[in-house]
């Protein structure tokens, strides 16, 4: 017989998302919490990021990855909450019924409450589509991360690198760390998606050239990587005819976005925003069934843990509650030079953070909020990139009494190169 | 190990292992030698895996003849391979009036008494994804999708379980004959056997040419596919193939089995062996798919490959004994449909060898293939009790298909058993999801060689060229396998 349980909230991954999540439904009153993770070790992500660069925000310090994590896993060890790993959440149902897989057997855990933090699966070759061979040596970056710092293997003797986000950029200062030559980094857009400043320290540093403007059209070798094409491309993203040449290596990796996992949501019928690859969620990660709650990556992309664990630890708050959530009061949409919002609904003003992800990486401008033609936020940037979200506080918003549709903008000066 | 045999069957494509299967029904002793580390390592990895029905045999052709014959075969190969295979039917969709004549042609040449031609109202209930524009569908119930590594697989472990060898790493280089024997040369043995059969797919003709047989060159002609999500199960439910051309069935969309989707192949002649996806070929599919379904979503791909068709001129099987060594036969341009006639050719081989004085006397004791379950597809109840006989059934490593450690430890070890990344995934499906092995692909070296004792430098994806490592980290050099070798 599958083992029935009841729980107040069920937390399905066990990330820095999960972990706050948990902690976050305990500390508010809900009795029995279950957290499952896939792996056979809580932390997600931040297991394999062995570089500092978390925390911050949150503790004011410079953590690891794992360090970081092991404050939570501390946390949760010292808590009442049931902790299960090697367990995979299979089904979810839209009356909060769970059921998981590991080696004891089935699970069926009825919940009051369901939060999805089951973060995010990096985009593959054949979704960007690269036309070639099919050999070994084709890696995503986070897979290559992963191999280098938990398993001690290499992917290869020289790397070409597509795509210049952080992930990217960190990876390529780890190889070359170790031996392994990466020729370059190859970015489609003609400016930085990272961070200035892991340009500075993981490309610069050791340098790695990097080629704006620039993508990969093709992968020679029947066996192992041998080559990679490289093309210059116009302003729509299109190759240039002519103006490609074949770059030498044994292995691609692959730095080009990361997608939300949420095919356990959209199961559930649960819409999916196309900007945020997320469901629409309110300021305390309810999604649009009023006892499934979402965050962390599986929301939306995040560029800092410390978001996550922030947002976190108030979505499982709100899903340990009993009481129904209050009514939508303002949609939030995406307007020129904003690639996503989350939240995309606010139901009580004032309450949480707005995250805003620039469409493209812009400087001397402004970002604005309007409700009709009343602007409600406004702010001047000095500076803002794809890589980085903007963080508005809710609270310094100017709500308006009259509910409805928000719209966002941000305008500015392209900007070109780093 | 023993190097004399009955009969050595050169060529663990569909075609060899077909004829593993067959000749293991017999008492004789059998020999697979294959070059690459695992069966269906060559065409017939890169293909549509439609089992073509009656409406589509060629008349007047060897490869005709063995397609009906091997239509026969099928029901019995099912059941002794245990194969899972997707009843689904056909429709061919006529666009402009012209392409009606097509359909009426299909029909009287495939003679199927269920088949009939309809209109588009009636086509598109069965497929409501089908073009609007759509003239005229000719529906034939008898077409039917396997998965081709599957039917691959399960002919060769069949063939193992009934005493079959399969020695992998055997580039054959060469022929000799000794009194009673052909000798065939690997760089490393030397084997003998009193019948010997070629079956080397694109290396068919090369292959011949070692015992001096003149036969032209093979074309190859390159196929290329988009294969959607899982999630898209029921976008068609039918292999929906366009009106026929002149060259190739054409580029159609059908369902797999596992529930993907998969659009191709074009047709394009190529004067090398060079299996690269193109923008052209790619985008020559998509315009194709469109076509027939205005509203497939091809950005739900995970995976884009492309095939090479083994053709010969005339475009027919050729199927001689050679003029040097005359108990050595030659299998040579099994190109479309080869995957469908594997047991009719089987079948055919077996008379002619016959014919040349093999006695043909049939085992009392031939076993039936067992599939083993598949987590994925098994209901509640029976997971619950696969996992209390063996924990491993609750070890999901794969997220994206749901395999289990059991499924991996199961194709490690039957033989003629996984070996390479590839290997497990056209067994048991791991990394052939939307994340392709982004998250499972380091659990499985792990088990590999937990289980198989493979060391991490001898991992490999498909081939021994294609190693999934170059090394360990520094921390890891100063005591592991990597040191020894000094590549740190
Ligand atoms: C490669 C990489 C490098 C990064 N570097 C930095 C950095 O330097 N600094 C920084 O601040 N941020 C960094 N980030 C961002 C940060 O790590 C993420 O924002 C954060 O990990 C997101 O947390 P999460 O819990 O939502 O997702 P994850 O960390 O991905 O956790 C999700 C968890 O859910 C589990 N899970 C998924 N599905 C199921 C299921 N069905 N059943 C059970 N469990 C399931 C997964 O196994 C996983 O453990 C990085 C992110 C990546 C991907
Ligand atoms: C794009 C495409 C679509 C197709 N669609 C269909 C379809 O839907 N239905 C259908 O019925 N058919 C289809 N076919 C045809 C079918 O795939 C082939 O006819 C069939 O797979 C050929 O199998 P084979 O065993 O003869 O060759 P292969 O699978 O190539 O096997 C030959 C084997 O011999 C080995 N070998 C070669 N040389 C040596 C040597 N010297 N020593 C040792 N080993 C050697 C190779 O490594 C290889 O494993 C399609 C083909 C293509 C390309």
């Amino acid at each position: 017989m599958p083992k029935k349980v009841l729980a107040d909230v069920v937390v399905i991954g066990g990330g820095p998302a999960g972990m706050a999540a948990a902690l976050g439904a305990r500390e508010s009153g809900a009795k029995i919490v279950f957290l499952l993770e896939r792996g056979d070790e809580l932390g997600g992500i931040l297991n394999q990021c062995i570089h500092a660069g978390f925390g911050v925000q949150r503790f004011g310090e410079e953590l690891t990855g794992p360090e970081y994590a092991g404050i939570y896993k501390d946390r949760l060890a010292s808590s009442s909450i049931e902790v299960m790993t090697s367990t995979l959440v299979c089904e979810v149902n839209r009356d909060g019924y769970v059921k998981a897989v590991n080696r004891s057997g089935i699970w069926e855990i009825s919940a009051r409450s369901v939060v999805m933090a089951m973060g995010c699966r990096e985009r593959t070759r054949d979704m960007i589509r690269i036309p070639g061979t099919r050999p070994s040596g084709v890696f995503t970056a986070g897979l290559v991360q992963y191999m280098v710092n938990v398993d001690g293997l290499l992917p290869g003797k020289e790397a070409v690198i597509l795509g210049s986000g952080d992930i990217g950029l960190i990876v390529a200062r780890r190889l070359e760390l170790e031996g392994v030559r990466v020729n370059a980094v190859v970015e489609i857009r003609d400016s930085l998606s990272g961070l200035v400043r892991n340009y500075v320290q993981c490309l610069l540093d050791f340098n790695i050239p990097m080629l704006f403007s620039h993508t990969v059209t093709g992968i020679r070798g029947e066996d192992r990587v041998e080559a990679v094409k490289i093309s210059k491309v116009d302003n729509s993203w299109r190759p240039i005819k002519g103006a490609s040449q074949w770059m030498e290596c044994d292995c691609l990796l692959l730095s080009v976005g990361l997608i939300p996992e949420n095919e356990l949501t959209q199961r559930l019928g649960i819409p999916i925003c196309p900007e945020s690859g997320g469901p629409y969620i309110d300021e305390k990660g309810t999604t649009e069934i009023p006892h499934i709650f979402a965050c962390g990556n599986v929301s939306s992309v995040f560029d800092l843990v410390d978001y996550v664990s922030i947002i976190s630890e108030r979505t499982g708050s709100a899903a340990a509650l009993k009481n129904p959530p209050a009514p939508v009061s303002f949609i939030l949409e995406c307007g020129g030079g904003v690639g996503l919002v989350v939240p995309q609904r606010i139901r009580e003003r004032g309450e949480g953070d707005i995250f805003v992800r620039p469409a493209t990486a812009l400087r001397d401008g402004n970002i604005r909020f309007q409700r009709g033609e009343r602007i409600i936020y406004e702010k001047p940037i000095s500076i803002c990139r794809p890589s980085e979200m903007i963080r508005i506080p809710s609270r310094g918003i100017e709500w308006p009494h009259e509910t409805g549709k928000v719209k966002i903008e941000i305008d500015g000066e392209p900007v070109q190169g780093i | 190990m023993k190097k004399r045999y009955d009969l050595i069957i050169i060529g663990g494509g569909v075609t060899g292992c077909a004829l593993a299967w067959y000749f293991s029904h017999y008492d004789f002793e059998i020999a697979l030698l294959e070059k690459e580390m695992d069966v269906c390592c060559g065409v017939s990895k890169a293909n549509t895996g439609i089992f073509h029905s009656r409406s589509y045999w060629t008349p007047d052709t060897l490869k005709g003849e063995l397609h009906l014959r091997s239509l026969s075969w099928f029901p019995r190969a099912k059941k002794e391979l245990d194969l899972p295979v997707r009843e689904c039917g056909a429709l061919t969709v006529a666009l402009s009036a012209a392409d009606i004549g097509h359909l009426r042609e299909v029909k009287a040449r495939g003679r199927c008494p269920e088949a009939e031609i309809m209109g588009p109202i009636e086509a598109r209930k069965r497929e409501p994804n089908l073009n609007k524009n759509l003239k005229a569908a000719y529906y034939d119930p008898g077409t039917v999708v396997v998965s081709p590594f599957q039917l691959v697989c399960s002919l060769a472990e069949c063939a193992a379980l009934n005493g079959v060898e399969f020695h992998f790493d055997q580039h054959v280089r060469g022929f000799d004959q000794t009194s009673k024997y052909i000798r065939v040369l690997t760089p490393e043995n030397n084997w003998e056997a009193a019948f010997v059969i070629t079956a080397a797919g694109l290396f068919s003709s090369e292959i011949a040419r070692y015992s001096r047989d003149k036969i032209s060159d093979i074309r190859p002609c390159r196929g290329e596919y988009f294969v959607l999500d899982r999630d898209c199960d029921g976008f068609v439910n039918r292999v929906l193939y366009p009106a026929p051309r002149e060259r190739s069935k054409g580029i159609l969309v059908c369902p797999t089995p596992e529930g993907n989707v998969l659009a191709g192949p074009n047709f394009e002649p190529l004067d090398r062996f060079d299996s690269s996806t193109t923008y052209f070929g790619l985008e020559e599919v998509e315009k194709g798919a469109h076509r027939l379904t205005p509203h497939i979503p091809l950005h739900k791909n995970i995976r884009n490959f492309s095939g090479l068709r083994p053709t010969l001129p005339d475009r027919d099987f050729h199927i001689f004994f050679s003029n040097t060594y005359p108990n050595l036969l030659h299998l040579v341009g099994i190109e479309s449909p080869g995957l469908t006639a594997a047991f009719g050719i089987a079948e055919y081989v077996g008379e002619k060898l016959h014919n040349k004085g093999l006695t043909l006397r049939e085992k009392n004791d031939f076993r039936f293939r067992k599939a083993f379950p598949v987590f994925r597809e098994a209901d509640w109840k029976t997971r619950e009790a696969l996992i209390r006989e063996d924990p491993d059934w609750g070890e999901i490593i794969c997220r994206c298909e749901e395999v289990t450690v059991a499924e991996v430890k199961h194709a490690l070890r039957t033989p003629p058993g996984a070996s390479t990344l590839d290997g497990l995934k056209r067994r048991i499906r791991t990394t052939a999801g939307r994340c392709q092995g982004s998250f499972c692909l380091m659990s499985i070296p792990r088990l590999m060689s937990e289980i198989g004792n493979v060391p991490y430098g001898n991992m490999y994806k498909e081939g021994r060229k294609s190693p999934l490592f170059a090394g360990e980290t520094r921390e890891e050099c100063s005591r592991s396998e990597y040191a020894e070798k000094g590549s740190c």
